[in-house]
């Protein structure tokens, strides 16, 4: 969720108790204020009563009178020192209807004989009043609190616009591209704060990065230059006309594990720039053309050993990969299809925008899942040839560059999978 | 033929020395960016071979001062350095080739023949070896005046044979030249043989000598 939506949406879950509660209380106020108004009115009309009944005569036809409003009943009940206020809901014929009421009642004595005297208001028109109100103080209500929601909303959009600005360049973020990153000046004190620790920290970063960069390369430097020179010498050294058979024999098998050596020095430092994501994605590579490149280069392996191979290709598969990772990607998996196929075996190609799969037959049996990937986790005891980096290094160029790479084992078929 | 070496390790820089003085060539050394200026400014070279980390300044700014020279001599980079940045900006300073050490001298001295064919003569010329013939520019080879019919790789191995003769060329070296990069997903060396039998075979039928010696457990070795 959205920071925004969030704080809005808290905003919101808060303020709507406190409102309610706040319309709930001025409710009961009014309510309240207005029974005491009406009891008040009731009482002065009860005084006036007394006093007029107190001189009326025992003809007065105010005794047989009997209205909503006043009415007098004669008892037997004992006579009340005081009155007696509640509020009652009396039918109305005229509108089929009960209606609220505020009655006072006291048994008095009025010569001699006791009536119960019952006045009543109305609190009709007084409803409709505390109606009005409330709709009012509801709408006002309402009013404030979409108000305050949207400033709230427009405020934080503001505030917080620095910080998303410093988002939105930190997700584009590349290594190989971060020295010209700049996180501007806020003018809100924290975001200046993030904005300068995160100039630090890409800037950290970078020298990181570089540090790296430069050790691979140096290490590559160091590495290969010895070897360089120890396989020169072994060139030299085989050209002697005096050596016997089995001196040429031996320099050439110490010239070949300095090539392994200097392979495997060279995969691995492929790992490491893999890694560091030294392989910018500047353009979209034609995984096809890459294919095709590759099934031609090895035409004569496939030839040698017999294999049958079927595609299943589209025309043009642009993928985002360096063309470097594209020709490593594509080499190590056809290589790897080829090499442990055996005589006369299949190798199933199928090359999509999405996905690129790749099928071989294979004497060797199914590679436990845990080891496929793992460096220098050789599956197999014939070929000295592997370094054990190969699938390792295509499993890094996936996880670098949202390629998703899978192995499986089915009807006899070695099955690995690129997706994106 | 004169070559210019330029590689700080000394001994890297005598065995490439000692290799193609022995195919021919007439080699001068520096040892570092000042000495290969100094050489580059004084004399004409047909090739060049430089090495990228020198002391005193980068092998690169030498590509850079031979084509302010208006320099007309091939230059190959070779480094230890295989970054990527290294070889697109050397190759686009103007150099003709890039090897990553290790390499093979035979593969060296392979690529600085190709290179002086392309350049001094526009590949316009034959290369011969006793009654074998070359025509670079048609891509034909002839033996005792007739003509052979050799597939891209077998047109391949006869040029780097002939480059490289009379010197044992090892069957990585061989395969690293056919196949480059690639070469170590082969998983073995069996399918060399194959072009080397085949080749054999079209110069024996064409009445040719056999000049490929197989040296044991090793490589070959032509002439």
């Amino acid at each position: 969720m959205k920071l925004l939506t969030k704080t809005t949406l808290y905003f919101i879950i808060l303020m709507l108790p406190v409102f309610a509660a706040g319309a709930f209380y001025l409710f009961h106020q009014f309510n309240k204020e207005i029974k005491h108004e009406t009891d008040e009115e009731l009482v002065n009309d009860h005084l006036e009563w007394l006093r007029y009944l107190d001189t009326a005569s025992v003809n007065n036809p105010i005794f047989r009178f009997q209205t909503q409003e006043f009415r007098l009943i004669p008892t037997h009940q004992p006579v009340q020192q005081k009155f007696k206020l509640k509020g009652v809901a009396l039918y109305q014929e005229t509108e089929d209807t009960y209606a609220p009421f505020r009655e006072l009642s006291q048994v008095i004595n009025l010569h001699g004989q006791h009536y119960q005297m019952i006045l009543r208001k109305s609190m009709i028109e007084k409803d409709d009043l505390l109606k009005n109100i409330i709709t009012v103080m509801l709408l006002a209500f309402g009013g404030l609190l979409l108000f305050v929601v949207l400033s709230n909303w427009f405020i934080s959009r503001q505030i917080w616009r620095p910080f998303y600005r410093s988002l939105d360049k930190i997700q584009q973020l590349q290594l190989n591209k971060m020295e010209t990153l700049r996180f501007a000046p806020a003018s809100t004190y924290e975001f200046n704060q993030l904005n300068k620790t995160l100039n630090q920290m890409t800037h950290r970063i970078h020298q990181d990065y570089i540090n790296i960069k430069e050790l691979t390369e140096d290490a590559a430097h160091e590495m290969q230059t010895p070897l360089a020179i120890a396989q020169s010498k072994l060139e030299l050294l085989l050209q002697d006309e005096n050596l016997s058979g089995e001196q040429l024999k031996n320099i050439g098998q110490a010239g070949e594990e300095l090539q392994r050596l200097s392979r495997l020095h060279h995969n691995l430092l492929l790992l490491a720039k893999i890694e560091n994501q030294q392989f910018p994605v500047t353009l979209q590579t034609d995984l096809c053309q890459v294919l095709t490149q590759y099934l031609s280069l090895f035409e004569e392996l496939v030839h040698e050993k017999e294999l049958t191979i079927e595609t299943s290709l589209v025309p043009v598969a642009r993928w985002p990969l360096h063309p470097a990772l594209a020709d490593i990607l594509i080499s190590n998996l056809l290589g790897n299809a080829i090499k442990y196929n055996y005589p006369g075996g299949r190798i199933h190609l199928s090359l999509t925008d999405k996905t690129f799969r790749i099928a071989n037959t294979s004497h060797l049996p199914e590679i436990p899942p845990a080891n496929v990937f793992q460096r220098f986790r050789k599956n197999n005891p014939v070929y000295t040839n592997s370094n054990g980096l190969g699938l390792a290094i295509v499993k890094k160029i996936g996880d670098s560059y949202a390629i998703h790479i899978t192995y499986q084992y089915l009807d006899n078929l070695h099955i690995f999978t690129a997706s994106r | 033929m004169k070559v210019l070496i330029i590689e700080d390790e000394p001994s890297l820089r005598n065995s490439i020395r000692e290799y193609l003085e022995h195919q021919g060539f007439i080699c001068e050394v520096a040892a570092d960016f000042r000495a290969a200026i100094d050489k580059v400014t004084d004399h004409e070279y047909d090739c060049i071979v430089a090495d990228i980390g020198l002391p005193f300044g980068s092998g690169l700014d030498v590509v850079h001062e031979l084509k302010t020279l208006k320099s007309r001599a091939g230059i190959i980079i070779i480094s230890a350095k295989d970054s990527l940045e290294d070889k697109l900006s050397g190759l686009e300073l103007g150099a003709d080739d890039y090897l990553t050490k290790p390499f093979h001298l035979s593969e060296l001295n392979a690529r600085i023949n190709a290179l002086l064919r392309r350049k001094n003569f526009d590949g316009n010329t034959h290369i011969s070896f006793s009654e074998i013939t070359v025509i670079p520019a048609s891509k034909a080879v002839l033996v005792h005046d007739n003509a052979i019919t050799l597939t891209g790789k077998e047109y391949q191995l006869l040029l780097y044979f002939i480059a490289n003769q009379h010197r044992v060329v090892t069957k990585s070296a061989l395969a690293g030249h056919l196949w480059g990069d690639a070469y170590d997903q082969a998983g073995s060396y069996d399918f060399i043989y194959t072009h080397i039998k085949n080749l054999r075979k079209k110069m024996l039928e064409a009445g040719g000598e056999d000049y490929i010696k197989t040296v044991y457990g090793t490589g070959y070795r032509f002439g």
